[in-house]
Formats: structure tokens, C-alpha cells, sequence
């Protein structure tokens, strides 16, 4: 009962406060930016300068082939001005240099082709064409692009010469070289025959759906770990802590109500953001008890931290960096590929994998499994700040 | 009066000497800075994973080598084990006289693409040595993934400072010292310039090393210091305000998320909106003087175009300055 009504007392005077409705402010401008600025298909913005070293007829029909075959479409053409420059390129197997030097600006009219997915339909990438190799090399090299010279011989067969900007990885580089061995009509063919054996149909979030486990996760759960750290201070800093010493209520229930404060703020920040955005498709129970431990994890987490420090100043330097720090993982969020084992041991590496799975209605038992690991780990870290504050509680 | 800015910077070094700031706003960007040269090749490096037999053939999994990371299995249970975890990997596994392509489901397309592509190249015995192909480079040497992990921590130092700031005048206000500065010779445009100072000098000191130590020697350094001044104003200017704004450490910690909005909004406007989007993102200075930087670190700036953002930068946040000052003066009152 004691504990009900120091929660009711914190909610009104959070209420009373610009923090709450701050919180709110901030979850309906990132909803909007959700639904108005990010497509759910995303938009590739890989762009390519290419010459064909060939006659024209022959540019004409191999770019109405692929356009016939859903490879591609013709885009409006663009103006390209570049500043006049002086660099030199090397080839990788002669290591032969050749120097380029334009002392004037130039301005070119690229005819532009967009690259589609044939599957889906999707841009894939942007080609310009130049109409010599020498305004292409000066093009790539400062766009900072690829760029190609696709050579015709008497009989037919394409060669290409791929102008790259240097910090290329040599897996690129070999992946480059043994993609012209065959013709591309051989290599289709043998493209087609292989099996493709999928184990667990799972559905994908779009581009725009992809984007709410990291908001829920950066916006919601670990800010707790800041904000319970500021509510904390701002109660040193009114003597509120000193006050409450000589109450017969104990300090577990005082730093509870906080995390409850914060718990309320954030079930109603994500449901602004999550609910226009993901429909009736996430399992919500399962979302919102997900959201609470992580969120109850972060703040005993912000709790211990803020039992060391006696003003937000002084406790600047370690907030930041555990921040920071807890940031890390949205890399392995948006780059799959990058995924080091050591980086799954920071906690907002299960929580964004976390809330992805339950969007997706995914792998409920790894929702679960760290539904219990956070909850627990929050018991601990809970304990320990108690355990703080009770020997700091006149700091 | 430059006389009295010093000692307000002097008292105000003083006293973050004492909680450690000074140190905290310098370390920061140089952990950063360290963070980023250890990570960036491999995030450079998003080449596909792959997951193969222990059993295969010796040739098949040194050919796979030259083009993905490979992981070895001694079973095809194991190997679809591994790629029901939750990163992308693609496994390739013998079956009948060929191999079959194995996939989760949930990958992202590229990683299908990348793997079909090479088994494909495999089969048809496709080598370095027979190729047709000629590779021409320009000497770069610095991906753009580390230029823009570079560039979001320059306008991140510059946030820390803006943050410090709104933190430093409430706990000024919470302590009454401000009031007692308004007895003092010193005007308030000399405790605004003499406040902002310090968090101005150690936040510039700390770029400058975080520059440095991820390599970039040969930039333009007078462009990088314009750039992190005028960018470094407006964010002096808003934490002035949230710090005059809030009449406690709650609300200004909730400041802090909303200086973090435009910073965050801008890279991202900047890196992810279309070409013909990007004029939405004309309003914020943090824009510009992130588009300014990229242009720098990635060596194709020129002093027409770094000028233009800068003054851009210069005129938003007089804008921003001048609708302020009546609120500055108020506060500081």
C-alpha cells in the first residue's frame, strides 16, 4: 500500500514536471519521422559511372534487353558539375600509374539507368553513363565511386576495366576478378541450376518496421538508465534522500517507485511509437513484459551507477561511456554480417534481437530465455544499488 | 573584458578540475576515436559469411576463402544449426554430385545473391588467372565507413559539450551562483563567453586527437576547425537555453534527448535520404556542418563550398541566437 501511493506521489510530480511530457514530445516527432521519412522499402543510394567502349546500336539493344527483362528502367538524365582535380590511378596487376590532371571544372549530362531486383522490383543501384572513359575515371574517382569501362572486341566479347577507389577489401577485389571468366549467358545458366533449400520461413520486417526495436530499445530502456540516474540526483540535490532516511519507509520501496516511474513513461513512449507502426502483428504481451525487464535491467543498472556519484557532473564521464558502450551493437543491428561473439555479451545486443523477435513473432523461447536473464540480472544489479544506498544514504 | 572572460573560464576549469569533466569531455572522443580504428576494417569487411563441411573438399573450401569468411562443420545438422542463429550465414553443402544452398529464410538478399554467385562461379571452375577483368585503383586508403564514424564522433564531442553546458548552469542556478555573479564587474555576454569557453577549448583539443589517432593526418585542418567552431556555437547556444530553460537536473536531462534529436535526424537525413530529399534537411546547421566534414575527411572539399556551409552554420545560429538572447538574459537575470 505504501508502495502504491509513493508511485502515485512520484507519478504526479513527474507529471508536474517537463520530463514526462518531454518523453511523450519525443515519442510522437520519432513516430513521425517513422511514418513520413522513412519508406518501407528501402532506397538504395549505391550509384555506379559506367563507359561502354562499343557502338552505340549495340549499347541500345543490350540496354533495351535488360530493360525487357525487368533488370532495369531508364531514369530522367542528371547534370554532373566536378571541380577541377589532380590524381593519379595504379593498375593492380602491372602496378603501371598514369596521372590525371584537370585544371577546370566540367560540367556532363549522364544518362542515368536504374538497376531493379527482377524479383521484387526494387532499386538495386543507380548506373551513369559517360560518354568517354576519361570524364567516367574523373567522375568515379571524385564522386568517390565505381566505375567501369566495358570493352567490345571483333568478336563480341565484353572485357571489363574496374576503376576502384583503393580501400576495396581483397575479397571484393578476387569476387571482381572471377566474375569475368564466362560469359554472362553461361554464368546465368549456372546461376539458375543451383538449390536454393530454405529451413524456417521467417517473415522480414520492412525498412520502416526494422527501425522500432532500435528506437524502443535506445529510447526507451536505456534512457531508463539515464533518467533513473537524474531523478536520483535531483532528490540528493533537494535533500529528498536525506528526508527519507528518517521515514519509517525503506529505501528499496524509495528507489522502486522510481523504476516504476520510469516503467509507466516508457510503456506509453513505445506504445506511441510501436502500435501505428506494427499493427495488430507483434505479440504484445510478450512485448510489453519484455520491454518492462529490460527496462528494469537498465535502471538498476542507472540506480548502482548513480549510488557511486553525487550530482549528473561528476558521474558524466562513466554515464557517457556506459552509454556509448551500449550502443555498440546497433552496428551488428543493421550490418548481420558483422557479428563478434564478444559484442553479445552487451546487454542491448539481446534486447534489440529481442524486440526484432517479437515483432517478427519470431524465436519466443530467446524472448523469453532473456526475459528471465534481465529480470534476474535487474534482481542483482536492484540488490546492489539498495545495498549502496543504504551505507550512502546522507551523500 | 576579455580580462573577466578568463576568469570565468579560469573558475570554471577550476571547478570541472575538481569533478573530473575537463578530463571526461577530452577522454571521451579519444576512446572513441580508439573504438572506431579497432572496428572500422571490420566493418569495412561485410563480405558473406559462410558455413561449410570439416569433410569438403580441401580446393572447394580454399576456393570459398578467397571471397567469404568461412566457418567449418562437422555435419550438415551442425551447419543448420549455425545458420538458424540469428546473424546472416549462408551454408554450402554437398549434395548428390553438386552442392545445395542452404538459408535461413530471414537473410538479407544480398547474402543469397553473394552465395548462389559463387557456388555458380565455383562450378564453372572460374579463376583469378583466367580472368578478363582489370583492376584499376585511386590509392584511397580510408573507407567511407570510418569517415562517417569519424564524422558522427566530431558532431558527438560537439553535443557533449552543448550537453555540459546545460548541466553546468543548472547545477550554476541550483547553487545561487549565478545570482551571485550579477553582483560581480562581469557582464552576462562576458559569463555566456567565458561559460562556454572551456567546454569550447577541451571539446576543439579533443577532436583535434580523435582526428589524429584515426589516421586522418592529412586533412585540411584550418576547414576542420572552422567547421567544429561554427558547428560548436550552435550547440553552445542550445545548451545555454536548456540549461536557462530547466529548473532542475531532470530537466535538463530531458534537454539532452532533445539536443540529441537534431544531431541523430541530420547524420541520418544525410546518409539514408534520396538525393531529391535532402532539402528537408536544409533547416539544421548539424546538417551542414556534418556534410562539411564529410566532404573534409574524405579529401574533395573545396573552400567555396566549406565557406557556404560554415556561414550557413554561422547564420542559423545567430538566428537562433538572436530569437534567444531576450530568454538568455531573463535566465541569467
Amino acid at each position: 500500500m505504501k508502495l502504491l501511493s509513493s508511485y502515485i506521489k512520484e507519478m504526479k510530480i513527474a507529471a508536474r514536471g517537463f520530463y514526462f511530457y518531454i518523453e511523450i514530445v519525443m515519442a510522437i516527432i520519432l513516430l513521425a519521422i517513422l511514418l513520413f521519412a522513412v519508406n518501407e522499402t528501402s532506397s538504395s543510394k549505391s550509384r555506379e559511372y559506367l563507359y561502354y567502349d562499343m557502338p552505340q546500336e549495340v549499347i541500345q539493344y543490350m540496354m533495351e534487353k535488360n530493360i525487357a527483362e525487368g533488370n532495369s528502367r531508364f531514369a530522367e538524365s542528371v547534370e554532373l558539375t566536378v571541380k577541377p582535380t589532380e590524381f593519379e590511378i595504379t593498375n593492380q596487376e602491372t602496378g603501371e600509374t598514369k596521372s590525371y590532371n584537370f585544371e577546370e571544372a566540367a560540367t556532363f549530362e549522364l544518362q542515368t539507368l536504374e538497376t531493379l531486383d527482377p524479383k521484387t522490383g526494387e532499386l538495386v543501384k543507380t548506373v551513369y553513363i559517360t560518354e568517354s572513359e576519361e570524364d567516367m575515371i574523373r567522375i568515379a574517382y571524385s564522386e568517390s565511386k565505381l566505375g567501369a569501362a566495358i570493352k567490345m572486341d571483333e568478336t563480341g566479347e565484353l572485357s571489363y576495366r574496374y576503376y576502384l577507389q583503393g580501400y576495396e577489401t581483397d575479397r571484393m577485389e578476387n569476387l571482381l576478378y572471377i566474375l569475368h571468366n564466362e560469359t554472362p549467358d553461361v554464368i546465368e545458366a549456372q546461376k539458375d541450376a543451383q538449390v536454393v533449400r530454405t529451413l524456417d520461413i521467417t517473415e522480414k520486417l520492412n525498412n520502416r518496421q526494422n527501425l522500432v526495436p532500435v528506437f524502443i530499445a535506445f529510447m526507451g530502456s536505456l534512457m531508463g538508465f539515464f533518467i533513473v540516474m537524474a531523478y536520483i540526483y535531483l532528490d540528493k540535490a533537494e535533500g529528498v534522500i536525506r528526508a527519507f532516511a528518517v521515514t519509517p519507509s525503506s529505501i528499496w520501496k524509495y528507489l522502486i517507485t522510481k523504476i516504476m516511474v520510469i516503467l509507466s513513461t516508457v510503456i506509453v513512449s513505445t506504445s506511441i511509437i510501436t502500435i501505428p507502426v506494427m499493427g495488430g502483428q507483434p505479440n504484445y504481451l510478450l512485448l510489453y513484459v519484455f520491454l518492462l525487464t529490460t527496462t528494469f535491467f537498465m535502471a538498476s543498472l542507472g540506480l548502482l551507477a548513480a549510488s557511486f556519484f553525487d550530482t549528473l557532473t561528476k558521474s558524466f564521464g562513466a554515464m557517457y561511456g556506459i552509454m556509448i558502450a551500449l550502443m555498440i551493437p546497433a552496428f551488428s543491428y543493421f550490418i548481420p554480417s558483422f557479428d563478434p561473439i564478444w559484442l553479445r555479451f552487451f546487454p542491448t545486443y539481446p534486447m534489440l534481437q529481442g524486440f526484432k523477435e517479437i515483432l517478427l513473432h519470431g524465436d519466443a523461447g530467446y524472448v523469453l530465455t532473456f526475459t528471465f536473464v534481465f529480470l534476474a540480472g535487474g534482481l542483482v544489479l536492484f540488490l546492489l544499488a539498495n545495498i549502496r544506498f543504504k551505507k550512502t544514504l546522507t551523500v | 573584458m576579455i580580462k573577466k572572460l578568463f576568469v570565468v573560464f579560469k573558475k570554471d576549469f577550476l571547478t570541472s578540475r575538481r569533478d573530473f569533466m575537463t578530463v571526461y569531455i577530452m577522454v571521451v572522443p579519444l576512446v572513441l576515436a580508439v573504438i572506431i580504428t579497432l572496428f572500422a576494417p571490420g566493418l569495412n569487411d561485410t563480405t558473406v559469411n559462410l558455413a561449410m563441411l570439416k569433410s569438403d573438399d580441401t580446393q572447394h573450401i580454399e576456393y570459398m576463402e578467397q571471397f567469404a569468411k568461412v566457418e567449418l562443420f562437422s555435419s550438415v545438422e551442425e551447419m543448420e544449426r549455425r545458420v538458424l542463429k540469428r546473424d546472416d550465414i549462408a551454408a554450402i553443402a554437398p549434395k548428390g554430385d553438386g552442392y545445395e544452398i542452404i538459408l535461413q529464410g530471414n537473410e538479407n538478399d544480398i547474402i543469397e545473391t553473394y552465395a548462389v554467385m559463387l557456388n555458380t562461379l565455383y562450378e564453372l571452375g572460374s579463376t583469378r588467372e583466367e580472368t578478363t577483368a582489370q583492376l584499376i585503383s585511386f590509392g584511397r586508403t580510408v573507407p567511407p565507413l570510418k569517415t562517417k564514424l569519424v564524422n558522427m564522433l566530431i558532431s558527438m564531442t560537439i553535443m557533449l559539450s552543448g550537453m555540459l553546458i546545460a548541466i553546468s548552469i543548472v547545477e550554476e542556478k541550483f547553487e545561487n551562483t549565478i545570482n551571485a555573479l550579477n553582483v560581480t564587474p562581469i557582464s552576462q555576454t562576458g559569463f555566456v563567453l567565458g561559460k562556454s569557453l572551456l567546454g569550447g577549448v577541451v571539446a576543439m583539443a579533443g577532436i583535434i586527437c580523435a582526428v589524429l589517432i584515426t589516421g586522418f593526418y592529412d586533412v585540411n585542418w584550418f576547414m576542420i576547425l572552422l567547421v567544429g567552431f561554427t558547428s560548436m556555437m550552435l550547440s553552445f547556444i542550445i545548451g545555454f537555453l536548456q540549461g536557462i530553460g530547466s529548473d532542475d537536473v531532470m530537466e535538463a536531462a530531458a534537454g539532452v534527448k532533445m539536443i540529441m534529436l537534431p544531431i541523430a535526424g541530420s547524420i541520418a537525413g544525410y546518409e539514408f535520404l534520396a538525393d531529391n530529399w535532402q532539402w528537408t534537411m536544409y533547416w539544421s546547421p548539424f546538417y551542414w556542418a556534418y556534410k562539411a566534414n564529410n566532404m573534409i575527411l574524405s579529401k574533395t572539399a573545396d573552400w567555396g563550398t566549406v565557406l557556404l556551409c560554415t556561414g550557413i552554420v554561422i547564420g542559423l545560429s545567430l538566428l537562433v541566437y538572436i530569437a534567444a538572447l531576450p530568454k538568455i538574459r531573463k535566465g541569467l537575470s
